[in-house]
């Protein structure tokens, strides 16, 4: 399974990963109708600068899967198949017991539409939006490595 | 092959079913419930209630859930004994069935204060099954458009704003000073008392209900003060207590809940205990205690459920916490969130903003957090809770914790968290 890793020595906050996130997911894709879009559209990847460096955070899709157990809703299930973490937004009702117990905060809430925000890979794409924006290539789309024993 | 038997239909016995035939494809599984539904959301109800949510969407495993795993679900039957020397539960209707390995997992029930006369009019109800949301809903054309809820805890609140939502004028009676006083300190419980207030929410504080009035059908209450509020509908919110009756009996060691050691195992060996009847170590207290909530039940329930099969899996217990939202203001506590005044060696790090309604505080004991509240901005809560888990010292980001921008990357490699993000 693949997912994605930053190279945070080659990240210079730019925040194109940002941008290019929530455009991918917006309802038009272009920027100057996307901004209009009476849900617009956030970004699921947030770059953060601590120690000096700069950090994107996004969802893990975490083995542990925390997030799944707490929804007390199960609008949040563990694809089988590809070990995806999927949010059903028809059940969701933004009770944020996810974003309660993400370890990496990298769930947050879209209080506009009581919906979390949190990274879905471009799942529907060939790579997630930000890996093709990143104008330093400090984001990896690669293999999980193999965990360690 | 072995028999395996959960007493409880909710997210501890189905996150324990889930975890057994995961680990055992073959051997019997039999879940016995005294409801009549397959596993729902309970935490749903009061959004159903509310009619922001179906009742499509509040079922949590469909019927063919059980089907697909092989799980013989028993429903409308009551577990009333459980024989540990026999491995033998026996039903209300007599059937008994035997066990290697059982899991209680009963969970709780509400609390009706006895002192309180009238209890038993038409029209009281206690908000914690689908049955209960059901009947409270199909009651609604008939009642007039007033109710009062007795407690102001997280049902009781949740009531309010349900039956709010459904357009009656609600008045939730409060005996001590703040609304939450489980899980909030005054300033985060005024937060949420002003948004409830200002969307019609009446709330009667330092007021407790001293009868039901009405001779069969509920025509009001009277508060201990002697003042009378006419209503045809009244929701008890007075908290739940867990369901260890059938634990007890069976002489498995109890205190509030069923006590468990770090298998989830009760003092019996073969039983195990886990969701709102399940008492076990309390992280942030550092006691034992029942904390009843469904990622804790869903937790404990998987783990129970690894240990029935012969897994050893290790339960490092849990911590209190809640989330939850009124109209627009997110509230999520954690732990230990009010520092009691015999305490001097714990520390309070907050920061209030009226402007923006954002209150955050956390509490330290020797540089650890063991609790936090986060009120209009919860973005960072689950890196605190992930803190008070792992009982990490703080001390040098003690003037970072609360800024707007601290973050994952402040903290990576300082928890348990296993998963890779920078390279």
């Amino acid at each position: 399974m693949k997912n994605l890793y930053y190279v945070f020595k080659k990240c210079v906050g730019c925040k194109t990963c940002e941008l290019s996130c929530a455009l991918a997911h917006s309802q038009s894709g272009e920027l100057s109708e996307a901004l209009k879009e009476i849900k617009l559209s956030l970004p699921r990847t947030t770059v953060f600068a601590a120690t000096g460096e700069n950090y994107p955070v996004s969802c893990r899709h975490c083995k542990e899967q925390k997030c799944v157990s707490a929804c007390m809703a199960k609008a949040l299930t563990r694809d089988a198949a590809t070990g995806m973490v999927l949010h059903d937004e028809n059940r969701c009702v933004g009770c944020w017991m996810c974003v309660m117990v993400c370890p990496y905060a990298a769930i947050r809430p879209n209080r506009k539409i009581k919906l979390p925000l949190r990274c879905d890979r471009c799942k529907d794409k060939d790579q997630p939006a930000c890996v093709k924006a990143c104008p330093t290539r400090a984001i990896l789309w690669e293999e999980e490595p193999e965990p360690k024993k | 092959m072995k028999q395996f038997v959960i007493i409880g239909n909710s997210a501890a016995g189905i996150a324990a079913a889930e975890s057994i035939r995961q680990n055992d494809k073959s051997s019997k599984i039999t879940i016995i419930s005294d409801e009549g539904y397959a596993a729902y959301c309970r935490c749903l109800i009061s959004y159903y209630l509310a009619g922001e949510v179906s009742e499509e969407n509040v079922v949590y495993r469909p019927e063919s859930f059980y089907k697909e795993n092989n799980i013989e679900l028993l429903l409308n039957k009551k577990a009333l004994s459980v024989d540990a020397d026999k491995n033998r539960v026996t039903l209300a209707d007599k059937s008994q069935i035997g066990y290697d390995a059982l899991l209680i997992a009963t969970g709780a029930s509400p609390k009706f204060p006895q002192g309180i006369k009238g209890l038993k009019n038409k029209g009281v109800f206690g908000l914690r099954s689908l049955k209960d949301a059901k009947d409270i809903s199909g009651l609604l054309p008939t009642v007039s458009d007033s109710a009062c809820v007795l407690g102001g805890g997280l049902v009781g609140l949740k009531a309010g704003y349900a039956l709010n939502k459904r357009g009656l004028k609600v008045k939730v009676i409060v005996k001590s000073s703040q609304v939450l006083s489980q899980m909030l300190d005054a300033c985060a419980a005024g937060l949420i008392q002003s948004k409830l207030e200002e969307n019609g929410i009446e709330i009667v504080m330092g007021a407790d209900a001293a009868q039901i009035l009405g001779d069969n059908q509920v025509k009001g209450i009277k508060l201990d003060s002697g003042k009378e509020i006419a209503c045809s509908l009244v929701i008890v919110g007075k908290g739940v207590s867990p369901n260890i009756d059938i634990g007890k009996e069976a002489k498995l060691k109890c205190a509030e809940g069923i006590l468990t050691d770090n298998h989830l195992q009760s003092s019996v060996s073969g039983i195990y205990a886990a969701g709102d009847v399940c008492e076990n170590i309390d992280v942030s207290i550092g006691k034992t205690a029942v904390n009843a909530l469904w990622p804790v039940a869903v937790e404990q329930g998987r783990i129970a459920g690894a240990n029935m099969t012969g897994k050893a899996c290790l339960y490092d217990g849990s911590v209190g916490m809640n989330s939850i939202e009124f109209f627009g203001l997110p509230v999520i506590s954690l732990g230990v969130y009010e520092i009691k005044n015999d305490a001097a060696s714990l520390e309070k790090l907050e920061m209030f903003d009226e402007k923006r309604g954002i209150y955050k505080k956390l509490i330290l004991k020797e540089g650890v957090i063991i609790g936090a509240i986060m009120a209009g901005d919860i973005r960072n809560s689950g890196l605190f809770l992930s803190l008070i888990r792992g009982k990490v010292n703080v001390a040098v980001l003690k003037d970072k914790l609360l800024l707007e921008n601290f973050s994952y990357p402040h903290i990576a490699g300082m928890t348990k968290e296993k998963e890779q993000m920078y390279v």
